[in-house]
């Protein structure tokens, strides 16, 4: 189990339950305001450039989701999730070369699809707890990579692979007809990402969510207090495969070409850190992830810094966050911010306070 | 099917690629002994003293110099880690010390593409003079470096499980692997117990990198993934026994091998490490069972 949050995580489950009010109706005020900012204004503040990698942003942030799920509520490391992805995005992309389905059923199709291949294999890996589970995801996640290597992503061929290796005219994996230009594909991936955050939130605030935390903080506990526990993490794992999976086939339309070698084994290992960094026992950490995962590359290219800087970064990020910062980003900065605003509020108090001693 | 003889020279490269698996995987299983480390950086650390070894070597430094230095950087490295950030994380899950070897895999990661770049599809290799001498068994040339390869597999399986057994270092961290609160009551110098795994198994790194960049490559992300491999090895072992683990990796060494000539299976030959291990930890983890130490997975 991996307990990055220690003491915290206990202390911030011992927080008295709030009952929803005019707190929880700004936040969702606010929360819907900044979709919409997304949904209408971004795409038209934005370039080209920077509309594809916000839409690498949605997708990412639902891939960091499913781990947030894994890693922050049930407190299991998944270090394969991106191998996940992969396999999300072929089924997706093999289904759009062969069927003509609206693209929401393919989405669909592909989250149920990865989501049964994510708890089959599951079933067996769940017995195995916390460090052998990690380093079985890592194999898991190797194997599929090898074998992405050799079947290679369907672009229109026969078969049950679909990979046509000879053609020299590929056609790009199709896109909904409603989102074909690059902005509207950017709205389309923000409205599933958005629907995917309220499918979990819906999980969290309910039964699974209540489960979920019990295991965190002790399986024996957990079972004691008559929890399914092999039920309630395969929930998870299922979870987590349907997202990351329907992020594949999100991934599919925006890319329109699939390679087996954009899918490397330690983009999951570098998933995980960023997820670490973002903070996982928030929602909002998942964004944070996705921001840092997908928009920093293109920032600091386009400034002409090499990307193994952020390489770097990362991984003093994840050393950070074990040893000092349990809850990530998402927790940490608003928490500095606030301990910033104390600062400079004592300041300004004490400074007529001062010169009223002096006179 | 290939004939006999086609498989014959890859019983002798599997051999040796098993046993630079073996020693890896036994440096492994040590450190997560003594300390509950999962070292996720040693193949990092091997390829990054790999590319310095090369990057001297081609400013005509005598090549013995090159490969202390890999072994050396291998060390320094580890204890480094292990003493700065080893006791920030020795009260942590086991989990939370493997991930945080990551954090030190990305960092070396990012370090090697940076300053060995290696999008230009330059080639390194490091060559050692031992690859140009050789002999027959049969009808199979094998020369030197492979003969290094298993040689230090076995050699340092030996030494390790009779250091293990025998001195009284081995049997502090023997004890330690069991519990480290009771080992620091009856007096062992704890912190020195594991400065001495952290650099033992820094060592390894080292010598690792420096055959696998003769044997497979001189390639960051390859050598840095390499640890996979072994780290299978030691998990079809429970990352306990140092025998199991040697067999182990023997046995993916050569099974890796071995399917390359066969023409169905040759391009999925990569997966043997992990379809061995994740079969052999589903098989032996068959019994779900739930304790309330956190120590025990």
């Amino acid at each position: 189990m991996l307990d990055t949050a220690g003491v915290t995580a206990s202390a911030r489950q011992r927080r008295p339950l709030r009952r929803p009010g005019a707190r929880m109706l700004v936040r969702t005020a606010v929360v819907a305001a900044g979709v919409l900012f997304v949904l209408l204004a971004l795409p038209q503040l934005l370039s080209l450039y920077y509309i594809d990698a916000m839409t690498q942003v949605a997708v990412y942030a639902m891939v960091a989701l499913g781990l947030g799920v894994l890693v922050g509520r049930v407190g299991l490391v998944s270090l394969g999730q991106v191998a996940v992805l992969a396999f999300g995005a072929w089924v997706a992309a093999r289904l759009l070369f062969a069927t003509s389905l609206p693209y929401p059923v393919v989405l669909l199709a592909a989250g149920v699809i990865t989501m049964a291949a994510g708890t089959l294999i599951g079933l067996p890996a769940l017995r195995l707890r916390g460090l052998y589970l990690a380093l079985i995801t890592l194999m898991l996640a190797g194997a599929i990579t090898v074998v992405l290597a050799t079947t290679n992503f369907p672009n229109g061929g026969h078969g049950f692979l679909g990979y046509n290796g000879s053609s020299v005219h590929i056609p790009p994996i199709r896109r909904p007809s409603i989102a074909a230009s690059d902005p509207a594909y950017f709205r389309y991936s923000v409205v599933v990402a958005a629907l995917m955050f309220l499918l979990v939130l819906a999980h969290i605030r309910t039964r699974p969510g209540r489960a979920w935390a019990a295991i965190r903080q002790s399986e024996s506990a957990a079972l004691a207090a008559g929890i399914n526990i092999t039920l309630y993490k395969l929930w998870a794992f299922a979870l987590a495969s349907f997202i990351t999976g329907v992020a594949g086939g999100v991934l599919a339309g925006a890319a329109g070409y699939l390679y087996s070698i954009d899918f490397p084994t330690y983009y999951s290992i570098t998933l995980l850190a960023v997820v670490l960094m973002g903070g996982a026992y928030s929602l909002w950490g998942a964004i944070v992830a996705a921001l840092l995962y997908q928009l920093l590359p293109p920032l600091l290219n386009n400034w002409g810094v090499s990307a193994d800087w952020l390489t770097i970064l990362f991984g003093i990020g994840v050393l950070q966050v074990l040893t000092t910062a349990p809850a990530g980003l998402a927790d940490q900065v608003p928490k500095d911010l606030a301990r910033l605003g104390r600062l400079l509020l004592g300041l300004v108090r004490r400074l007529p306070a001062s010169g009223r001693a002096a006179r | 099917m290939p004939s006999w003889q086609d498989f014959q020279p890859f019983i002798v490269s599997g051999l040796a690629l098993g046993g630079v698996y073996a020693l890896s995987g036994v440096g492994l299983v040590v450190l997560y002994r003594a300390t509950g480390v999962v070292y996720l950086a040693f193949g990092a650390v091997g390829a990054m003293g790999g590319l310095i070894a090369w990057s001297l070597i081609n400013a005509h430094v005598p090549d013995w110099i090159g490969w202390l230095v890999c072994v050396a950087f291998g060390a320094a490295v580890t204890v480094g880690y292990g003493m700065v950030l080893g006791p920030a994380l020795a009260k942590r899950d086991p989990l939370v010390k493997a991930v945080a070897t990551l954090g030190l895999t990305l960092v070396l990661f990012g370090l090697m593409d940076l300053l060995w770049t290696s999008s230009g599809g330059e080639s390194r290799a490091i060559t050692l003079p031992t690859d140009n001498h050789g002999f027959m068994i049969g009808q199979v040339q094998a020369n030197w470096t492979q003969v290094i390869g298993l040689g230090a597999g076995i050699a340092i399986t030996v030494a390790t499980a009779a250091f293990l057994r025998y001195t009284k270092l081995g049997t502090a961290m023997r004890a330690m692997a069991n519990d480290r609160e009771i080992t620091a009551t009856l007096g062992v110098p704890v912190r020195r117990v594991e400065a001495a795994a952290w650099l033992g198994c820094g060592v390894l790194a080292g010598v690792a990198g420096l055959l696998l960049a003769d044997l497979v490559a001189l390639d960051a992300t390859t050598l840095t993934f390499l640890v996979i491999s072994s780290l299978a090895a030691a998990l079809i072992a429970r990352l306990r026994s140092i025998v199991l683990t040697f067999v182990a990796a023997i046995a993916i060494g050569l099974i890796h091998d071995l399917l390359t000539p066969i023409q169905a299976l040759t391009n999925y030959r990569d997966m043997t490490p992990f379809v061995l291990a994740a079969v052999a930890l589903l098989v032996l983890s068959r019994r779900s069972v739930i304790s309330l130490s956190r120590e025990d997975a």
